[in-house]
């Protein structure tokens, strides 16, 4: 799995009235285990209702709302806005088999390897 | 012209470098976090009735979440562990940060430490201040 998107810059001119929602671009962890392959994003902000997870051929993309609560800040390190990412899926994954869990702001995403990449136990018969 | 550049220009350089991140996330990850100086990021709102801090700290132990008040200045502890499962796996990626962490942030106001309140919810640490009694602001009603 390898990363395809990062923030591409926009060409449009903004509209000053309508404030874009900030993109954001989560972390991410992305591991192998022995069965799976295992899809860690950073997602502060966003509730359970708020993501979606989504496949387009060989695309896996994730994406978040994370609403402010709050008026304004009056001192501001972070936004709140719009995650979003996406991933290549390889041909060793099987799509078919994506599940996704969302708790404290870390968004889950496994898949299992598909067959041919499972390690496989040959059995050896004595002579 | 956008509100955002009446803010302060501490404020908007903290902004720029937001940016950069986003920019530089998909190259060297590893950056992200010494980018931003310190961690968790934080926002906070001033309002009549008090303060209100938001802290992003996503996956964060919560057992392990330590919000203290003293005088004016709220610290912050906590701490993210690895998933049980990636101790033996092979990383593809690894951009978010595992660890202990502390940041303590003077609000330039004396705080009530009895009438904090703290909640973690998605990710984000919320902690609700009231000032402390002698800088609470009276009102003071105008006789006719």
């Amino acid at each position: 799995m390898a990363t395809t998107t990062s923030s591409a810059p926009s060409t449009t001119t903004r509209e000053p009235a309508e404030p874009a929602v900030p993109t954001l671009i989560p972390a991410v962890d992305i591991y192998e285990t022995e069965s799976q392959f295992v899809l860690l994003a950073d997602m502060p902000g966003v509730a359970a209702d708020g993501v979606e997870v989504l496949t387009e051929r060989d695309t896996l993309i994730v994406r978040g709302r994370a609403e402010r609560q709050l008026p304004e800040p009056d001192y501001q390190e972070f936004e709140f806005g719009e995650y979003r990412r996406t991933f290549l899926i390889t041909e060793d994954l099987d799509a078919d088999s994506i599940s996704a869990k969302l708790a404290d702001g870390v968004l889950r995403v496994e898949i299992q390897k598909s067959d041919r990449l499972k390690p496989k136990k040959i059995p050896v018969h004595a002579e | 012209m956008e509100p955002r550049s009446q803010r302060h220009p501490l404020q908007e350089m903290r902004r720029l470098q937001h940016q950069m991140e986003h920019l530089f996330a998909g190259l060297t990850p590893a950056l992200r976090w010494p980018l931003t100086g310190e961690f968790p990021p934080i926002n906070f709102t001033r309002k009549d009735d008090g303060l209100t801090l938001e802290a992003m700290c996503p996956g964060i132990d919560r057992g392990t979440l330590d919000v203290t008040v003293v005088g004016d200045v709220v610290t912050i502890r906590g701490q993210r562990t690895e998933e049980a499962d990636a101790a033996p796996a092979r990383y593809h990626r690894r951009e978010r940060p595992t660890g202990t962490f502390m940041r303590a942030v003077s609000l330039e106001e004396r705080l009530n430490p009895d009438s904090a309140e703290a909640t973690y919810r998605n990710g984000i640490l919320r902690v609700r201040l009231a000032r402390a009694p002698e800088v609470t602001p009276k009102k003071i009603a105008i006789k006719s």
